[in-house]
């Protein structure tokens, strides 16, 4: 690929995850003059996966900026412009390294409004996941590192049409939001988007696959994995409703017990480790909420609970897939 | 006041009225931190005091180099009370803060002098030291963007040099060549950890060299010589120099906190610092140039008392926060922080 | 040691029950689960099975006699496989821990309030299609009738928890450490066969059915949500499935006395369905409960023919056939917001004024009566209103309607002019206070008053009927009602 696709992107028609990334942040510069986007190689090499590309040429190195390798300085003066009123987009070249900038986030970030009424609006964003044989430092799904912490947001789209959306959205919200890109998705998924300006809300749900028999509760890459489960499952007469959380915090409860109730059966899939993961925190809420409706335990399918291995035949062995989710829902078919 | 002809003209660019009113800034400041401790040990304010005295000079004469009618922002650490007073904090609501009060700047939420009004140009810290040296170049990049001519003042001392933090701050200020002055206080000690067990620089402005940008060195005892070199640490910013780092030297007379006794700080050293506070000095050289008399002074500390003296009965009446409130203002939406009156 | 036969709770306001038959005789060996003796009461009349194995050693009430519930029947000895359980004394209070360790029926822990509340509380007589938990709810209503003192809503026999402590029983001894695993496993798939999962104990519940008398399909034998549904659908052909020997007659069957008839006579005997028995006990508990009386309003419904006529092939291609009841539901919507008492429930002597509006739209079936519940019915517009309106008819008609579905109502709407009635005087629909029928929409040829005179005209009309309680509704609250009801459909602001 070129070094720097400095087409100015043109809305609406077949779009990749990864170009209505780079729409979001375009149409949002343009829209809004406090919005702009600093980080690492973000600038003049359009980003390390191009999500930046012609950003710089189009709105100047004021609003695109190059910076050295800190990102605790890149979050902690995204914080500071945020106060002052500004709408800084903050990447993480691999949202591994946000644990670099954790206290910014966690500390300065996501308490500003809290202990002074000072709102933060913030978006740090970065690609998360793997399946792209990126081994243990460039393949995390941190999310449920900052869901203990009251004071940020956090979305993970899964289509196109989310990842513009969510972007748009959490560029506009007056909290710190943390934007979870998944790069396995970048260039294999696309989707025809509308020419005209969306927002997808922030903390809403959506049904990806109405069903009767099964909930599947789920975001991100996993979202297609799930799909794949049902297609199969469905041959057996398993009717599988899949829910796409898109946002993590807060999320979207209402959709997710309504779900529950229908079904009687849940499985919640994510990509990140089993153990702490989000998944917890679903099955929580719905074993206090929804308990009621429930014809069998609540299963979780996630990452075995071990850093993020590099050969092929261990990340397989590591990450969930189509068969383990198949496995779960039989074990609750039979219950 | 009479004019003697063996007046000598104070060496500064500061005009008498200003002199006069740094003079009761230092008073104001040193007398409500007195205040405080004396409050604290009446249970009245609760948690953590840590004094800066010895200090109020150099963060006084520093913050008063800042034009904040021009925007310009400091960020305060909890030794630097002075240069909020400097920025328009008032002590009634200090007070109000360090009592936890309903109707404190942070409403109870965060304590110390962690509070923020950005519109008088003050920015309340978090307690993870180094981490406001990378948001106030946010500040004032920011400042940039919006095409205002600001400059940013932010504190350290020498116990925060030597984070993560400050170095990726100040590095990242400088290569954007920022409009930020860096006051590092050496106050000789970082808690009980003496600085020559903090860093193996000869001088922290030596970092300076380091980083590309702009180091000084001067005593901040001495009140004139603090303010001079942060002007033109500051007038470097404003005119586009970038960064400065200035250390200033003082030492700490107090522990780090009122529960800490020093024990690890030599006597002769307390001493002998005691002889060169920085209010003491500057009394005596507002006299010495005939811009105030020992009258003068003594009408500050009168006045200073009654200012004082009323604030506390004020901040005593404040309300305490009510308990279901602390689930508001987490996020933007619920008009808590819009509603405060 | 002796194991008690309790006389089980068949609903939460049942306070006794009638032993009708006796099928073991003393000095039988009886087998656990084994149908041991049939009883009658008022909702419901069951097979009573063995809480444990053993020989029925004393039969202490006897056929025909009426004792209270929790009361000991009959004594099993023990065969060394079923000891009392520990700390556990002969006779009531032994038989109190199954009552509330009855998952086949206690879903809620706490007890639900005894009085109008429409929750998911005891039950009518007997499983049914599952649509008749709407049936449900009015009738565990006739607490408020009746008596005040319902605690948990048991439905059916304590008797398998019983056989749950005897299986902890055994795992608490001390004996070899194999006995207790497999004590362990006995526990766990005791507590599955008799507690099964949260959404089949609340079903369970709510329709009165004891899954010990279901057949499960899950693991360990659990009855699944799939089996009670199935069950409920299906409750002929499930008892006989599930009879639980094949020594047992048909007594599944009630007993009831039976009428004489003279030799000769020409009659034909055909036992009620639970259904049609439930739809006769709801209403005479009606009509023993509220003060009903009937006033009827004659309206215009042209309006709404206009407004029919023009959004017709609009609503179609939406999806959703647009009728007369939205447009009702929503005069009904305001009506209900100006004199809220018409939404209201009786408590005693105090009225609960129900915040939510969710309006029952009574369907008639082959097989008998259900009325889906359009829940906040006033936050709804008019498509809404015609696509759940025609959703929740459908559904009724091929039984797919869930249990929520058929609660909660706050006012019931139905509908005897669908075959060409003028008006009819309808029995409201307990716990609510009024109920509105609305006749067949005619054209007739009315007198309408003009600036020139008054002229003959066609116009639309219909009766609209409103039977309410009037305990708490006066005469001329009702009609205010109705009057502000009849300015809604006659010249109301529809947004289509």
């Amino acid at each position: 690929m070129a070094i720097a696709d400095t087409q100015v992107p043109v809305a609406g028609g077949e779009t990749t995850y990864l170009e209505a990334i780079r729409q979001a942040m375009f149409e949002e510069m343009e829209r809004d003059p406090s919005v702009f986007l600093i980080g690492e190689d973000v600038g003049v090499y359009g980003g390390a996966f191009k999500t930046s590309a012609g950003l710089i040429e189009r709105f100047g190195a004021e609003r695109v900026i190059d910076t050295p390798i800190s990102e605790a300085a890149i979050v902690g003066a995204a914080a500071g412009a945020a106060l002052m009123g500004m709408r800084p987009i903050a990447e993480m070249q691999f949202i591994d390294f946000i644990g670099c900038a954790f206290n910014q986030l966690t500390n300065f970030a996501a308490t500003a409004r809290y202990r002074n009424g000072n709102g933060c609006p913030i978006v740090v964003r970065g690609p998360a996941g793997g399946g792209v044989h990126g081994g243990p430092f460039h393949s995390l799904n941190p999310e449920s590192f900052f869901l203990n912490t009251p004071g940020l947001k956090i979305v993970a789209p899964g289509t196109a049409y989310d990842a513009k959306g969510l972007l748009k959205a959490a560029i506009r919200d007056e909290d710190p939001v943390i934007y979870i890109e998944h790069k396995f998705l970048y260039r294999r998924i696309k989707e025809t988007l509308p020419a005209e300006d969306f927002v997808v809300p922030i903390g809403k749900a959506a049904v990806r696959r109405e069903g009767k028999d099964l909930t599947i509760i789920t975001f991100g890459a996993m979202i297609y994995v799930a799909e794949d489960a049902a297609k199969e499952l469905e041959a057996d007469g398993v009717s599988v409703e899949i829910i796409d959380m898109r946002s993590l915090l807060p999320f979207d409860e209402e959709t997710m017990l309504s779900s529950v109730a229908k079904t009687s059966r849940v499985i919640i899939l994510h990509e990140a480790t089993l153990t702490g993961g989000i998944g917890g925190e679903f099955a929580a809420r719905i074993a206090d909420k929804a308990f009621e409706y429930l014809d069998a335990p609540i299963k979780r399918v996630a990452a075995i609970d071990t850093p993020v291995p590099y050969s092929p035949p261990l990340e397989a062995f590591f990450l969930p897939n189509k068969d383990k989710v198949i496995a779960a829902a039989r074990e609750l078919l039979d219950y | 006041m009479t004019e003697q002809v063996t007046a000598v003209a104070p060496p500064t660019s500061l005009t008498h009225e200003e002199l006069r009113q740094i003079a009761y800034f230092l008073r104001l400041t040193r007398s409500l931190e007195e205040r405080i401790v004396s409050l604290f040990r009446q249970s009245k304010v609760i948690g953590g005091i840590y004094r800066s005295l010895g200090q109020e000079g150099e963060s006084i004469a520093s913050a008063f180099a800042l034009d904040f009618s021009r925007g310009d922002v400091v960020a305060p650490l909890i030794r630097n009370m002075g240069s909020m007073i400097v920025a328009g904090a008032t002590p009634v609501e200090i007070l109000r803060q360090y009592m936890a009060k309903g109707d404190g700047p942070s409403r109870g939420r965060d304590l110390n002098i962690h509070f923020t009004d950005l519109e008088k140009g003050y920015i309340g810290p978090i307690s993870m030291l180094g981490d406001m040296v990378p948001v106030m170049a946010g500040i004032v990049l920011a400042g940039r963007m919006k095409k205002k001519n600001l400059v940013g003042m932010v504190y350290i001392g020498d116990g925060a040099s030597s984070t993560g933090a400050f170095a990726e701050g100040i590095n990242f200020a400088t290569v954007q060549r920022l409009p930020l002055v860096i006051v590092i206080e050496d106050n000789g000690y970082a808690y009980s950890t003496p600085t020559y067990r903090q860093t193996a620089a000869r001088t922290l402005a030596d970092k300076a060299v380091g980083y590309g940008c702009a180091g000084e060195t001067v005593d901040g005892n001495d009140v004139l010589a603090t303010h001079e070199a942060a002007k033109r640490a500051v007038d470097r910013a404003r005119s586009g120099g970038g960064v400065t780092l200035l250390e200033v030297k003082t030492f700490r007379m107090k522990g780090h906190a009122e529960h800490d006794n020093q024990s690890y700080v030599p006597k002769e050293v307390i001493d002998e610092w005691g002889q060169r506070d920085p209010i003491e000095k500057f009394e005596r050289q507002l006299i010495e140039w005939n811009v105030a008399t020992t009258d003068d002074l003594a009408g500050i500390q009168k006045r200073v008392k009654q200012e004082l003296d009323a604030a506390v009965t004020e901040a005593e009446s404040s309300p305490m926060p009510k308990p279901e409130e602390a689930l508001l203002g987490v996020y933007h939406g619920d008009g808590f922080w819009e509603r405060r009156s | 040691m002796p194991t008690d036969v309790v006389m089980p709770q068949m609903g939460e306001s049942i306070a006794e029950g009638t032993v009708i038959r006796w099928m073991k005789k003393v000095g039988d060996k009886v087998e656990r689960d084994e149908p041991m003796f049939e009883i009658s009461t008022d909702k419901v009349d069951a097979e009573i099975p063995a809480p444990a194995s053993g020989i029925l050693t004393e039969i202490l009430a006897a056929e025909g006699a009426t004792v209270a519930v929790n009361s000991v029947v009959a004594r099993l000895s023990g065969e060394g496989e079923a000891p009392v359980p520990a700390g556990a004394p002969a006779g009531a209070p032994a038989a109190a821990p199954p009552q509330s360790s009855t998952a086949s029926a206690t879903a809620p822990a706490e007890p639900p309030a005894k009085t109008a509340v429409p929750a998911a509380a005891a039950t009518p007589a007997s499983p049914q299609a599952g649509a008749n938990a709407a049936m449900a709810s009015d009738v565990s209503q006739e607490a408020s009738g009746v008596s005040p003192s319902d605690a948990t809503p048991v439905a059916k026999t304590p008797v398998p928890p019983k056989a749950a402590q005897t299986s902890t029983e055994k795992t608490t001894s001390t004996d070899a450490s194999s006995q207790e695993d497999s004590g362990n496993v006995a526990a766990l798939d005791e507590r599955r066969r008799t507690k099964s999962s949260p959404v089949v104990r609340k079903i369970a519940s709510e329709n009165d059915i004891d899954i010990t008398q279901i057949s499960g399909s899950g693991i360990s034998g659990r009855v699944t949500k799939k089996d009670i549904l199935d069950y409920m659908e299906a409750p002929q052909a499930a008892e006989q499935e599930h009879a639980q020997q094949p020594a047992v007659a048909p007594g599944s069957r009630p007993a009831v006395s039976p009428m004489s008839f003279k030799p000769g006579e020409n009659v034909r005997i055909e036992p009620m369905s639970v259904m049609r028995k439930r739809i006769a006990h709801h209403m005479i508990v009606s009509k023993q409960t509220s003060a009903h009386v009937t006033t009827l309003f004659e309206v215009d419904f042209t309006n709404i023919d206009k407004l029919r006529k023009r959004y017709k092939e609009h609503y179609a291609e939406r999806g959703a056939k647009l009728t007369y009841l939205p447009f009702i539901v929503q005069a009904l919507v305001s009506g209900l917001r100006e004199y809220p008492i018409l939404n209201s429930s009786i408590d005693g002597e105090s009225i609960v004024y129900r915040k939510d509006l969710n309006i029952g739209i009574a369907v008639a079936l082959d097989w008998g009566l259900i009325v889906p519940v359009v829940k906040n019915a006033d936050e709804k517009n008019i498509l809404g209103l015609a696509k759940t309106i025609n959703d929740l008819g459908e559904r009724a008609r091929t039984k797919k309607l869930s249990p929520d579905e058929v609660q909660g109502g706050t006012f019931t709407i139905t509908n005897p002019g669908i075959y060409g009635g003028l008006f009819g005087t309808p029995i409201i629909n307990q716990p609510q206070v009024a109920i509105l029928g609305v006749g067949g929409v005619k054209k007739r040829a009315v007198v309408i008053e003009t600036d020139n005179g008054d002229a003959i005209v066609i116009r639309s009309m219909c009766y609209l009927a409103l039977t309410f309680d009037h305990r708490i509704i006066d005469g001329a609250l009702a009609d205010q009602f109705m009057a502000k009801v009849k300015v809604a459909i006659e010249k109301g602001q529809f947004t289509l």
